[in-house]
């Protein structure tokens, strides 16, 4: 190489580096975080993705209760284009919330609780048909050891005997109806002493023929009692199936 | 050596000279003295001087209420009172177990610190996790803040003290155990948190609004002429009680309708907060905290058992 183009080399690096910067900063991360390259690849397989404001995460700014904040994903912007809906919370010892299949009938919206360990940037990831994932984030304060502390459900005495027991209700919003479930579970995560992973790990939704509506993986930052929220299209009773980590299945059915 | 002492005095000072209170008691009745917090949150910026302390000089010493939010306010506390009175303390009442009413008690340690029974122990099980809570909160203005717990059990009744007669009442609706104290010599009234004005009432213990409601008729039948709430300005009127009654009707109202609807927490928290109230400081802020503490009572009572039990055991 001689003088002349490493010259032009070192005159030209500067105003690359400038280019990929300002490719990037087109939609910068919304929230501060030193693990969204690891989450990127871990969760995402390195796929193409954008932050995305469409896809609201919306939490509270600060956990009251660690074990039990809540959180509500909105990717209605994209109805009718959504494949899967990914949750996690990034500085959790147990990161992954939700992996949620909508469908066809059921709106990409979703509301959980879950529990947070600090203070940590949340995100959901709404891969759509086109295989891009559109990112949401938001941050969320907290004094902490959401996911450490102990079991509420199992200082109940007989809570064994409720296992399972669903609450639930259906309330008409004009062309969609709001599906609310409260399932007695621990869902406890392996974190608390002695007592080993036993959480809801899949739930579906069904129609009245028993064809699936949509389909829900629960990982154990999801809160005990999991409490979560849906929206469907159309009439007709809606059925759930629940599997937990040990093989009890639930059903329970909403008309 | 000499250099570096004088940068470790130049950094610390400053810091130190800072976290001075400056606790200044005003007189609302004759032998009554109040310590008035601001209503703002617990910040780094106030140590925690967010709540309304008062002390009342009977004929045979000075009976304190409530001790503050940190082993600091509560030596400022004593200070205070010696500039008032040479009287000793002889005792501490506290209104409930939250931790801006009973951090001081460290400097009570030398009395009788007195408490209803529920108090007692919701400090017991709920002290050491509040004051780390606190400790995050407030900063170095925490630092030697430890839980101490009320040394005597208070039964509802007469409580003479020094020529006072002080009704005591075992009320409920803020935390499941609170205090208040009617001195029939001056007419006051202190409410503890059973009555905040001008500032969002909390609701982390509270077993339910409705039991707040019922509290609130029995203090404002009570022949006070002056009202002393846990937070917010003194009033020698109604208003603090017409204040507590609609925001807790409000809050009451709005969780009942978004129970009915199906809202998730997430978008109850975003309710629009009336114009009335829009002189109550962090109205805000206590709607999110209490939609957490109260609203799952809303929901489930909206809910039914949807489920056909265990399937493959």
């Amino acid at each position: 190489m001689n003088w002349r183009t490493t010259m032009l080399l070192a005159c030209w690096m500067p105003w690359a580096a400038q280019g990929l910067a300002t490719e990037a900063s087109a939609h910068p991360d919304p929230v501060p975080s030193v693990m969204w390259d690891f989450y990127h690849k871990q969760l995402l397989g390195q796929a193409a993705f954008v932050f995305d404001d469409r896809v609201k995460l919306l939490a509270p700014p600060f956990a009251e209760d660690a074990r039990q904040a809540p959180l509500e994903i909105d990717a209605r912007a994209f109805t009718g284009e959504v494949v899967r809906i990914i949750a996690w919370a990034e500085l959790n010892p147990l990161p992954r919330i939700v992996d949620f299949e909508p469908g066809e009938r059921v709106l990409p919206w979703l509301s959980v609780r879950i529990r947070i360990e600090q203070a940590t940037p949340l995100r959901a990831a709404v891969l759509t048909r086109d295989g891009l994932w559109h990112v949401g984030s938001t941050l969320i304060d907290a004094a902490g050891g959401g996911c450490t502390a102990p079991s509420v459900v199992r200082s109940q005495p007989g809570w064994e005997e409720h296992l399972g027991e669903v609450l639930g209700g259906r309330y008409p919003r004009g062309d969609t109806s709001r599906l609310r479930l409260q399932v007695a579970h621990p869902m406890d995560n392996g974190l608390v002493s002695g007592i080993p992973e036993f959480f809801l790990n899949h739930a579906e939704l069904q129609d009245a023929d028993g064809q699936r509506l949509a389909s829900l993986e629960l990982y154990p930052a999801v809160s005990e009692n999991p409490n979560l929220g849906f929206d469907i299209q159309g009439p007709g009773l809606t059925r759930l199936v629940l599997q937990d980590n040990s093989g009890n299945r639930f059903e329970a059915t909403v008309r | 050596m000499r250099w570096t002492l004088l940068l470790l005095l130049c950094l610390g000072l400053p810091a130190w000279a800072d976290l001075d209170y400056r606790l200044t008691p005003r007189q609302i009745a004759q032998g009554t003295w109040l310590l008035e917090g601001s209503t703002d949150n617990f910040a780094k910026g106030n140590g925690g001087n967010v709540v309304n302390t008062a002390f009342i000089v009977t004929d045979c010493g000075v009976v304190v209420i409530d001790s503050g939010p940190s082993k600091r306010y509560g030596e400022a506390l004593r200070q205070a009172i010696a500039a008032i009175t040479d009287k000793p303390v002889v005792e501490l009442l506290l209104t409930h177990h939250h931790p801006d009413h009973v951090l001081g008690n460290q400097a009570f340690a030398d009395v009788p610190i007195g408490a209803l029974a529920g108090t007692g122990e919701l400090l017991r099980q709920q002290g050491d996790a509040m004051a780390e809570n606190m400790y995050r909160l407030v900063g170095d203005w925490m630092r030697g803040t430890e839980v101490v717990l009320p040394t005597r059990v208070l039964e509802p009744g007469v409580h003479e003290v020094g020529g006072h007669r002080l009704r005591l009442l075992a009320l409920g609706g803020h935390t499941g155990a609170d205090l208040a104290i009617f001195d029939e010599q001056t007419g006051v009234l202190f409410a503890g948190d059973l009555v905040f004005h001008e500032r969002a009432l909390t609701t982390p213990n509270s077993p339910g609004l409705e039991v707040w409601l019922k509290d609130l008729d029995t203090l404002q039948a009570l022949p006070w002429k002056v009202v002393v709430p846990g937070h917010g300005p003194v009033a020698s009127d109604a208003r603090p009680f017409a204040q507590m009654r609609d925001y807790l009707g409000w809050l009451d109202g709005l969780m009942l309708e978004g129970a009915a609807r199906g809202d998730d927490m997430v978008e109850m928290i975003r309710s629009p907060i009336p114009e009335r109230f829009a002189g109550i400081s962090l109205s805000r802020y206590e709607l999110i905290r209490s939609v957490s503490h109260l609203y799952p009572r809303y929901e489930r009572q909206r809910l039914q058992r949807v489920d056909g039990g265990r399937v493959g055991l």
